[in-house]
């Protein structure tokens, strides 16, 4: 065992194990604001994963992408909700445990069956680091120009729809009343930053 | 196949941040009054006093400038293999990225429009 892929071989446990139980904690913490922070995580070690397979610009991506906009996203998510619920027990349940059970436990044999079934080897030494960049970039402006092209399409939809979502005064008039509503986006009273709690006693 | 090459510089950065913080926290250990008395306790918030719960409810303009930090960032990551190869691609892939680039800038100017971009 030569030097490169012992490290190599410590590397992909580390990632690994770091991946796995950061992805069990997202799942069984009870606070979500944990489990949020895990999958920061999680994603992390998928991008220390993709730069073991000397994909550099998908681990990048991987980064800026999912931890550093995805995640941010959720956690805001998080943040905007504030309800704080009392979760009672759901009827029946053990027979949905049971249930959920199964069809991880199937998804998983047909994962498996997948991994050992699918020859992995490529064609050819694959192209690496700035090179993979290079040749992304290459296929980006020549055979794959109209899906480049709609991606920005796609953006500008999405960026449409988050803001017609995220106004309140989408509607030409109010469902409720009827009554007109300003058009506007700034709302016209000033809200407060930070939506106020009822005052809870400090902490002290 | 995979020897490292390229990415000491990525580890030894790696490694002295991930050792930024356990040193702050050893020194803070080491170095730090034992008392667990007072203000100790609390949640440390910017050097004020925390007043409340944590858990309050953020305004829905925060996630409004978090949605266009995302289409703008999946924008940079397209545009990235685009100035890697830039030199191999020649004019016709210059004016399909400021096609790209346009596009975009028309999602800019309709946040721009609508106010997404404003503070009141």
């Amino acid at each position: 065992m030569t030097i490169a892929s012992f490290t190599q071989l410590i590397c992909f446990s580390i990632l690994s194990i770091t991946l796995v139980l950061g992805a069990l904690g997202v799942v069984l913490l009870p606070n979500i604001v944990y489990s949020a922070f895990l999958l920061g995580g999680v994603f992390l070690s998928v991008a220390g994963l993709y730069l073991l397979l000397n994909a550099s610009f998908v681990a990048a991506a991987q980064v800026l992408v999912y931890v550093g906009a995805v995640n941010v996203l959720i956690l805001f998510a998080i943040m905007l909700v504030n309800k704080k619920e009392n979760l009672a027990a759901v009827p029946g349940l053990p027979l949905r445990r049971v249930l959920s059970g199964l069809v991880c436990g199937g998804l998983l044999a047909l994962l498996i069956r997948v991994a050992f079934t699918t020859p992995w080897a490529l064609p050819g030494p694959s192209p690496v680091g700035e090179e993979a960049t290079i040749r992304i970039g290459e296929h980006l402006f020549s055979d794959y120009l109209l899906p480049f092209e709609l991606a920005s399409v796609l953006l500008l939809m999405a960026m449409i729809g988050a803001i017609v979502l995220a106004r309140r005064d989408v509607f030409s008039s109010d469902i409720v009343t009827g009554a007109p509503v300003d058009q506007g986006l700034i709302e016209k009273a000033r809200t407060p930053l930070l939506v106020q709690n009822p005052v809870q006693e400090p902490v002290r | 196949m995979f020897v490292l090459s390229g990415y000491d510089a990525f580890l030894g950065f790696l490694l002295i941040s991930a050792a930024v913080p356990v040193l702050a926290l050893v020194t803070n250990k080491l170095l730090a009054p034992k008392s667990r008395a007072g203000e100790r306790e609390l949640t440390y918030e910017s050097g004020m006093e925390p007043i409340g719960g944590a858990w309050i409810q953020f305004n829905i303009r925060y996630y409004m400038f978090a949605l266009v930090f995302v289409i703008f960032d999946v924008e940079t990551v397209f545009l990235y293999p685009w100035a890697v190869a830039f030199h191999r691609l020649g004019l016709l892939a210059f004016i399909e990225a400021l096609i790209f680039i346009a596009i975009l800038v028309v999602a800019l100017a309709y946040a721009w429009r609508k106010g997404a971009l404003e503070w009141s």
